[in-house]
């Protein structure tokens, strides 16, 4: 497999943010990545202290031109996290822009980091360049709920919102959204939360489809940091294997991080001791240890298809009488969800969307 | 596994040398890798570009700061190599003198990158900084014949030579010196190049002796960036799982040289086309490539042939 992916994140000297969570599981996934770190951080800013530096727009205009008198600015990925400069920002889509002409099949992967429980963590004025300017170059992107709202303006308190929210993003841009995590409510209880996609595709025909999926994720009790970085370079990786395919790509991506995820927490756990709540320190995740989950994700999680419903169908599955065989695929997904989730057994309705 | 290896080295956008070339098999061979990158560089610089910025002193110590405010400065090992800057060099002395009172089992595994073939190609002034403050810090170190030379004073012209310049080197500081390639002619003739080694060992006795050992590598017709990083690297992972074996040690670390470099050579080839010289963007490393090797590195015993001579150093 040659695939190059050109990211520009940062750098931390300790931990896995940006560039360091992106890169090695990456790489161990086959993939060449360059990689322009934005900032060289100590560590994340979640710590008590971090110190560093920062690279301004111009040098990262340096950078690239390193790279294009070099004539080695082709790409097959270009992927984007966490900015706090919009000058910088914009000097990202002037590259991104130039590098799909040198490649018209570029896949831009963007994380259109803003904020996240009703709040923005960013200065407000990256919001206009995002809307305006970054995600109309993107082809898949993974906001939050919140980053989803903010660039659409709508709200989102149902499932129907949300596919609703997901085809406004795919009118600005993409084909592919990711809504990473919502306060919608989960079929599996409160433990569980409920991430979104969105596949927009043309047929042979010519005609459009969309395919959704949804996910229902097991919380976790804990912040972690580059989390998000780690789920966008490996719903990357996964949607390169599965360009048309988003259930199987979300499948393991979720999958890789629910393992990771599991992993960090033992560990910070051990670490902090019976009762105690880990630092940041202990809370960085256990990337190199989880190579082997990496390369091959065990499916842990099963999404489902939310597939569009005609009229007919709706009635039925409201009046509850669906077809035997419908009624039978339906109780096996949620058979295996509640099986490999671990959660109690529970009786779920077949939802119209 | 828990080793966390502190590596101070250069990171390019593209490509394999310093911190890009030492990260991922270290990371892949399960080392935690905190890395301060000393320059950020589009690429090395022998393309025919390169564009970028470098890290001064300052900026170096400032990422220091950062580590030891949240407490978290303790290292198992630590990793330096190209540096042009004697300042910043001073710097990475400073740090390190701290890291080993912080770890007294720290292991500061030294490049001391200053030239080959006859000269250098760092500033001059870099050479009383390695020879009177970095090598007496350094545990493992991996000078070429040129910079053995250097820092001891002695030329090399025979493998007797060789062995007394690995022992200057050993009162220096480092308990460990790999000679990573001479000019020495090889047993198996003018395609191979020879590399030396010497590790000081306590016998169960209480006698100190040497572990000397020799191998022949087999040249290449290319000219490699960053495989001396890579080199570095590896040393110190398998001189990790090694500690009292430099035989065992240089086996892994030569074999994962060897493959890397072949399947490196073979692709170059293919890209460049039939008699043409390849470019050095076609020259990168095959790093993510040759992840199976630098895992689990076959030792190759046909092409490589790894004698090992023990000589008693009654010191």
């Amino acid at each position: 497999m040659e695939c190059r992916v050109l990211s520009i994140q940062s750098h931390v000297v300790r931990g896995y943010v940006g560039n360091k969570s992106a890169s090695f599981p990456l790489q161990v996934l086959g993939f060449e990545v360059d990689s322009i770190n934005s900032v060289q951080f100590s560590n994340h800013t979640g710590y008590s202290h971090w110190k560093g530096q920062v690279l301004t727009a111009d040098e990262l205009h340096v950078l690239y031109e390193g790279i294009k008198l070099n004539k080695v600015h082709q790409y097959d990925y270009v992927l984007t996290g966490y900015t706090r400069d919009t000058s910088f920002l914009e000097m990202v889509v002037d590259i991104i822009q130039e590098l799909k002409r040198a490649n018209p099949n570029l896949v831009y992967v963007c994380d259109p980091v803003l904020g996240d429980h009703g709040s923005m963590y960013v200065p407000q004025n990256l919001y206009p360049v995002y809307k305006n300017k970054v995600v109309p170059v993107a082809d898949i992107i993974t906001p939050n709920q919140f980053e989803a709202e903010l660039l659409t303006g709508k709200n989102i308190t149902t499932e129907k919102d949300a596919v609703e929210v997901m085809d406004l993003l795919h009118a600005m841009g993409p084909d592919t959204v990711v809504i990473t995590s919502s306060d919608l409510p989960s079929r599996l209880g409160d433990r569980f939360l409920v991430s979104l996609g969105s596949q927009r595709k043309v047929r042979p025909d010519g005609s459009r489809t969309t395919q959704r999926v949804r996910m229902e994720v097991h919380k976790v009790d804990a912040v972690f940091v580059g989390t998000g970085d780690l789920f966008a370079a490996m719903l990357l990786a996964w949607t390169h294997h599965y360009p048309d395919d988003l259930k199987m790509a979300c499948e393991k991506t979720f999958s890789v991080m629910h393992h990771v995820i599991q992993r960090t927490i033992s560990y910070a756990h051990e670490l902090a001791g019976p009762g105690r709540r880990p630092s940041p320190p202990q809370l960085e995740l256990r990337m190199v240890q989880s190579k082997a989950d990496i390369e091959d994700p065990a499916i842990f999680l099963k999404s489902f298809f939310c597939p569009p419903i005609n009229t007919s169908t709706r009635r039925a599955l409201v009046l509850k009488r669906i077809s035997p065989r419908r009624q039978s695929a339906c109780d096996r997904i949620t058979r295996d969800l509640c099986l490999v989730s671990g959660a109690p057994a529970c009786s779920i309705h077949p939802k119209v969307i | 596994m828990e080793c966390r290896v502190l590596s101070i080295q250069s990171h390019v956008v593209r490509g394999y040398v310093g911190n890009k070339s030492a990260t991922f098999p270290l990371q892949v061979l399960g080392f935690e890798v905190d890395s301060i990158n000393s320059v950020q560089f589009s690429n090395h610089t022998g393309y025919a570009h390169w564009k970028g910025q470098v890290l001064t002193a300052e900026e170096l110590n400032v990422l220091y700061e950062g580590i030891k405010l949240n407490q978290v400065n303790r290292y198992d090992y630590i990793l330096t190599g190209y540096s042009r800057d004697s300042s910043f060099l001073e710097t990475v002395v400073d740090i390190i003198q701290e890291l080993k009172k912080a770890n007294p089992s720290l292991v500061y595994v030294c490049d001391p990158v200053m030239g080959d073939h006859g000269a250098m190609y760092v500033p001059e002034y870099l050479l009383p900084v390695y020879r009177d403050k970095v090598v007496p810090l350094a545990d493992i170190l991996t000078p070429n014949q040129f910079e053995a030379e250097l820092l001891t004073g002695r030329k090399i012209t025979t493998e007797e030579d060789a062995l007394e310049v690995m022992d200057l080197l050993h009162k220096l500081g480092p308990e460990t010196v790999v000679l990573t390639s001479t000019d020495l002619p090889s047993k198996r003739g003018d395609q191979f190049l020879v590399a030396l080694g010497s590790q000081n060992i306590v016998k169960a006795d209480g006698t100190k002796t040497s572990q000397k050992i020799c191998m022949d590598m087999p040249k290449v017709d290319a000219v490699f960036v960053g495989t001396g990083d890579l080199f570095a690297a590896m040393l110190l992972a398998w001189t990790h799982h090694h500690p009292k074996d430099l035989k065992a040690a240089c086996e892994k670390t030569a074999s994962v040289m060897h493959h890397v470099i072949r399947r490196t050579m073979t692709y170059a080839n293919e890209m460049a086309g039939p008699g043409k010289r390849p470019s050095p963007a076609q020259l990168e490393l095959r790093m993510v490539q040759s992840k199976a090797d630098i895992e689990n590195p076959a030792v190759v015993r046909r092409t490589l042939v790894l004698n090992v001579f023990m000589y008693q150093c009654n010191n």
